[in-house]
């Protein structure tokens, strides 16, 4: 076989490496850099080394890296897939979320096991915006080095259920227009077509040209955002609109009841003002 | 502006109210969402009813001021 200038074995070696680490980085599991643990962290480093050496170190037999390639590859892997498999193996591998402040008290003896300062407990509570260690009711250190913090129930912030509002349900919105173009797909999902979408823009007086992105709701009002940033849209009207004109109905009827000398018309409008405002009450969380 | 033609003009807002009531009924995604829109929509066809018998009710009783 006739021999390659190094050079070229450089090229093949290094194509070879970049072809590999295309299919390793494809198969690791999806998280984060910041959410891999020390192993897995690790595991890649050996991993880029291997190639890099593998890719210029001619003196390696081309083997050599690949079979360490195989190793380290397929271990974390394996490790991956015994943790989803065992528990006991997980905690054993990952560590488990620890403790640290359980009913509004430190746990000092957990944060002096994993060698946790009173200084790293506060500064971590402080990214989590807690400034006071009495409104924590429980805060765990988690295997990361993060600290997940419950607050307690009157530092928590307000919701709808607190104060039992009752809120409109929503959906995801659909994506119907990208780029100034239509996609016909999500359009579809939610129900419309093209010709909708036309009427809609031309309402608001725009060429499809102009859409950067549009969206509609889960109530099939659509949302622009143009190209031209001078322009302005106006905000979807109907749902206002709606809610104005049963208002503006139902004080019409009260009226007619005040208005009129018939008893038997009197009653038919006190009682249909009394539905419209039932109804009212029913409709104007989804119509706000 | 007499009487009958504020009824009239109230009925003319409710069909507006239904229409549009039902327009969002089929477009809502949400099950729930788009059924408490439909209940709306048919309480509103009730009062239409009511209102517009009332119109003619009302037309019966001033004959000079019909049609407007």
């Amino acid at each position: 076989m006739p021999v390659m200038p190094g050079w070229l074995e450089v090229v093949v070696r290094s194509g070879i490496a970049v072809i590999l680490l295309l299919f390793i980085s494809r198969s690791v599991i999806r998280k984060s850099l910041a959410q891999v643990s020390y192993f897995e962290f690790i595991s890649g480093i050996v991993l880029g080394v291997i190639l890099a050496l593998g890719s210029i170190n001619l003196a390696i037999p081309i083997a050599f890296p690949l079979l360490g390639l195989l190793v380290w590859g397929i271990s974390p892997y394996l490790i991956g897939w015994l943790t989803i498999k065992s528990a006991r193996f997980r905690h054993v591998v990952y560590g488990r979320g620890i403790p640290v402040i359980k009913d509004g008290k430190i746990l000092e003896d957990n944060l002096k096991k994993e060698r946790y300062s009173s200084d790293e407990l506060l500064k971590q509570l402080r990214s989590k915006n807690v400034f006071q260690v009495a409104d924590v009711e429980f805060a765990v250190l988690e295997t990361s080095g993060d600290i997940s913090v419950l607050l307690k129930k009157d530092y928590q912030p307000l919701t709808p259920k607190d104060m039992s509002l009752s809120t409109a349900p929503i959906k995801e919105p659909e994506t119907v227009v990208m780029d100034g173009k239509i996609l016909d797909e999500p359009l579809a999902t939610v129900g419309l077509n093209r010709n909708w979408l036309e009427l809609e823009l031309e309402k608001i007086g725009v060429a499809i040209e102009n859409v950067y992105l549009g969206q509609v709701d889960s109530y099939g009002q659509l949302t622009v955002d143009l190209f031209d940033d001078k322009l302005k849209v106006p905000a979807p009207q109907e749902k206002p609109l709606l809610l104005a004109t049963i208002k503006k109905c139902q004080a019409d009827l009260e009226i007619f009841a005040l208005e009129t000398n018939n008893e038997a018309a009197k009653q038919m409008y006190t009682k249909h003002a009394q539905q419209i405002e039932d109804m009212l009450k029913k409709v104007t969380p989804l119509l706000r | 502006m007499t009487v009958a033609s504020q009824v009239k003009q109230c009925v003319a807002s409710l069909k507006n109210v239904e229409a549009t009531l039902n327009h969002f009924a089929i477009q809502s995604q949400d099950r729930e969402a788009a059924n408490i829109f439909k209940d709306a929509c048919l309480t509103t066809r009730r009062i239409v009813v009511d209102l517009e018998r009332r119109v003619g009710e009302l037309e019966f009783e001033e004959p000079q001021y019909k049609g407007f």
